[in-house]
């Protein structure tokens, strides 16, 4: 069996409204709880209870609602964009224009995922003077993990840097890419030529682009970029055409994705119901794309090309899964498909509370710096709760790890204060825990105050000062407890200065379906036809309501807290309560 | 049983050994065993490297680079006195921290890293690179170029550059070469 570490959730109140009361409600053993007012009992094994529940570290707490907040109720911002690899600030702009990818020189192996570095084909420069000689090109991308190299796929760059510009220009193979706007050019080019004048007539006309122009095939295969192109080119005359007066103004590179255009767009499916019947009337319907040169492919074209160096070269030369996945818009069904990949940015984020859009937590911006400027993180504002076993498991049975059934475990519950404040803790836990096997759980001091947080060199004062503090009175009435060894009801079983330790204790059910008739809950007898323990059923999880009472200063918000009710001269009464699941341990099968 | 006891013995006896006059070998590396044991020119053995010839011979080419707690040798007595196979390195093989190497033949330019294992009577081609912590099985013979990496994936490595690649090991044995002091005199 694997060993188990007793955890400590808590459960986030945003996702109480929305919670359904229980989930059998009539036949569940009233939740006998001190409090009276909470009649509800928490069943952590609900399969709802899986979004609300977070370790203490993962919530915040909101000082102007008073409430924690949960990774689900707080709005996230974006402070920076930054390249995980490199560290350099990204401005959203560029953001915006070039996309959430590293432009420096940072790549990861296409193959193993590993960052590449940038080096030179050539053997590096020996002897005198070696260390300030330059490096010559060519240069490529290797990775020192599987040891890819661009090499593989024909890709050298010239220089060391601005990797990304020179790749965007190359294709696998070493072949040039053309930007936008050479495309653009390129194909207009075309079309007159296909038009008009012959192949030789084109070459002598255009000398400027240096591209070896095959003469127009309507078949032609397209890469993904200038099939897209094609594309847009096409509909965008489409559009033109079908609306001359272009009242919309989408004769732009962006237009088309104005409302107007989309409808038109849409018009092209429907029928045009929705579409304007003038400009139907003017133009007629719009027709789709017809050959390559307009960007229609008919077949992923490399099949049959895919199927023969598949014969030739074997299954190890195709690209797995996830490395297909990093290039959705080709079909990068080889490994020689597959390209660097640029860095995925990073953020740095704040958060704000979603109900009174405070901010919760602010990072600094700079990216090389890990400190926050505001952080109200529930750690510092709600006692966390440890749990350990009131004996520690003799190490002599090898399943002592495990809990026996129907055997009293007691298990020691540690409340930490984090506050300035001393607290006053309330628990409440059912009698029964609920599920299919239900253990008895029994809170021996339900009710205690936890001492407030004050500072170490404030409490060395106070000792200084007068030696038999109230602190140390208590440790050696702890002292005398743990003497004694035993838990009493009612009573604390341990204090610190911001600490308090309760003994729980624990009666684990038997998971064993021929238990004693008394102990079977409703649940139980009610799944009997279902006899097997499911998974983590047998892990004895224990629901606690927590209710923290303290008097707070008010200082802080006295400007709109007018009618707040003020008991004392600055101090105001604050309350927080939430439930909380202790995972105890799992119990063995008999 | 008995190879444990041998171990356990003070001073263990000296292996025959051919080593070239320009080998780095640190004293704190350990040549064990009672077989033949050859180290070409311009190799060099860290500290702490373990080369055991208690069950086969173990012949290391030129210029390569032997890492510190690495274990080049049968490890374990063959079930079959005859099947121990020797264990020949290549020229310009570099065996990083941890590795255990037991192959029949590790060809030239390959790598092996940090902690990685190749089996008894395993062959590896020429510039092949055994990623950290990859296993080669007993007996398995690799193409040459073969790349092992991550969990087990395998690739063959196309980029051309493994004479550069052997360049960059020589000029590393030079430069360990001045930073580690050779005491060749203690195992001849
Ligand atoms: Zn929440
Ligand atoms: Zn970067
Ligand atoms: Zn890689
Ligand atoms: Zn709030």
């Amino acid at each position: 069996m694997t060993s188990f570490t007793p955890y400590t959730y808590f459960q986030c109140p945003c996702t109480e409204s929305s919670l359904p009361t229980h989930r059998l409600s009539d036949s569940s053993p009233p939740a006998e709880n001190e409090s009276s007012d909470d009649e509800r009992t928490f069943d952590p094994r609900a399969p709802r209870a899986n979004y609300s529940l977070y370790p203490l570290e993962h919530l915040f707490y909101c000082e102007d609602c008073h409430q924690i907040r949960c990774p689900r109720c707080v709005l996230d911002e974006i402070v920076t964009w930054y390249c995980p690899n490199c560290l350099f600030e990204v401005p959203s702009s560029t953001v915006k224009a070039e996309g959430n990818r590293c432009t420096r020189s940072c790549f990861q192996c296409p193959i193993c995922i590993a960052p590449l570095s940038v080096s030179s084909v050539e053997a590096p420069p020996s002897g005198l003077g070696a260390e300030i000689a330059t490096q010559s090109g060519p240069f490529v991308l290797n990775c020192g993990y599987c040891s890819w190299s661009s090499k593989e796929i024909g890709i050298q760059f010239e220089k060391p840097n601005g990797i990304f510009g020179q790749l965007a220009k190359v294709k696998n193979g070493g072949g040039p890419i053309l930007t936008a706007k050479e495309r653009r050019k390129d194909r207009e080019d075309r079309k007159r030529d296909f038009s008009g004048s012959s192949v030789s007539e084109i070459r002598e006309e255009t000398p400027e682009i240096d591209v070896p122009r095959e003469p127009l095939d309507p078949n032609e295969k397209l890469d993904a970029e200038s099939q897209f192109s094609n594309l847009r080119a096409f509909y965008q005359s489409q559009l033109a055409d079908a609306s001359p007066v272009s009242a919309l103004g989408f004769t732009g590179d962006y237009g088309y994705g104005s409302p107007g255009a989309l409808s038109r767009i849409m018009g092209l499916y429907t029928g045009s119901t929705a579409f304007d019947k003038k400009a139907k009337s003017k133009s007629g319907a719009m027709r789709e794309a017809r050959d390559a040169l307009e960007g229609l492919q008919i077949t992923p074209s490399s099949d049959e090309e895919a199927l023969v160096k598949l014969h030739a070269e074997g299954w190890h030369t195709t690209s797995s899964c996830s490395q297909r996945a990093e290039f959705p818009n080709s079909q990068a069904q080889f490994i020689d498909d597959l390209r660097p990949v640029a860095y995925l940015l990073r953020t740095k984020r704040s958060k704000r509370c979603k109900t009174c859009r405070h901010i919760l937590s602010k990072p600094e911006s700079k990216v090389q710096t890990t400190r926050f400027r505001i952080r109200l993180v529930a750690l510092n504002y709600i006692p966390s709760i440890s749990l350990k076993p009131l004996s520690p498991p003799t190490s002599s049975s090898s399943s002592s790890s495990l809990l026996q059934p129907m055997r009293p475990v007691q298990f020691l519950l540690t409340f930490k204060n984090p506050l300035f404040d001393s607290v006053k803790v309330t628990l409440a836990t059912p009698t029964k825990t609920p599920g299919r096997f239900a253990s008895k759980v029994t809170v021996l001091c339900p009710q205690f105050e936890v001492g407030a947080n004050t500072d170490a060199w404030e409490e060395a004062l106070r000792e200084n000062g007068s030696r038999s503090s109230t602190s140390e009175k208590r440790r050696t009435k702890a002292d005398f407890l743990e003497g004694q060894h035993q838990a009493e009801a009612g009573k604390v079983w341990e204090r610190g200065r911001n600490w308090v330790s309760v003994v729980v204790e624990v009666v684990p059910a038997s998971l064993s379906f021929q238990g004693p008739e008394f102990l079977k809950t409703e649940e139980r007898r009610q799944g009997e036809g279902d006899k097997e323990v499911r998974e983590d059923e047998d892990v004895l999880e224990i629901p606690v309501f927590v209710r923290v009472e303290w008097e707070a200063d008010s200082a802080h918000d006295e400007a709109g807290g007018l009618g707040a009710s003020k008991e004392k001269e600055g101090k105001e009464k604050r309350e927080l309560a939430y439930w909380c699941v202790l995972g105890v341990g799992r119990i063995a099968r008999d | 049983m008995s190879n444990k006891r041998q171990s356990m013995m003070p001073p263990a006896p000296k292996p025959p050994t051919s080593l070239s006059s320009s080998i780095v070998i640190a004293e704190h590396a350990s040549l064990t065993g009672t077989k033949l044991i050859m180290i070409g020119s311009n190799t060099v053995i860290h500290p702490r490297a373990k080369l055991n010839s208690a069950y086969a011979p173990i012949t290391i080419g030129s210029t390569c680079i032997i890492s510190e707690r690495s274990q080049i040798g049968i490890l374990k007595e063959p079930e079959d006195e005859e099947e121990a196979e020797p264990v020949v390195i290549e020229n310009g093989v570099v065996v990083e921290v941890g590795a255990i190497v037991e192959a029949r033949r590790v060809g030239e330019g390959s790598v092996i890293e940090v902690n990685a294992r190749i089996g008894k009577g395993a062959v590896l081609g020429k510039h092949c690179k055994i990623g950290p912590l990859c296993e080669v099985a007993e007996g398995e013979v690799l193409p040459d170029f073969t790349v092992i990496f991550g969990n087990g994936m395998r690739r063959i490595d196309n980029s051309g550059v493994e004479d550069l690649k052997m360049k960059m090991v020589a000029r590393q044995v030079e430069v360990l070469r001045k930073l580690i002091p050779s005491n060749i005199a203690k195992f001849q």
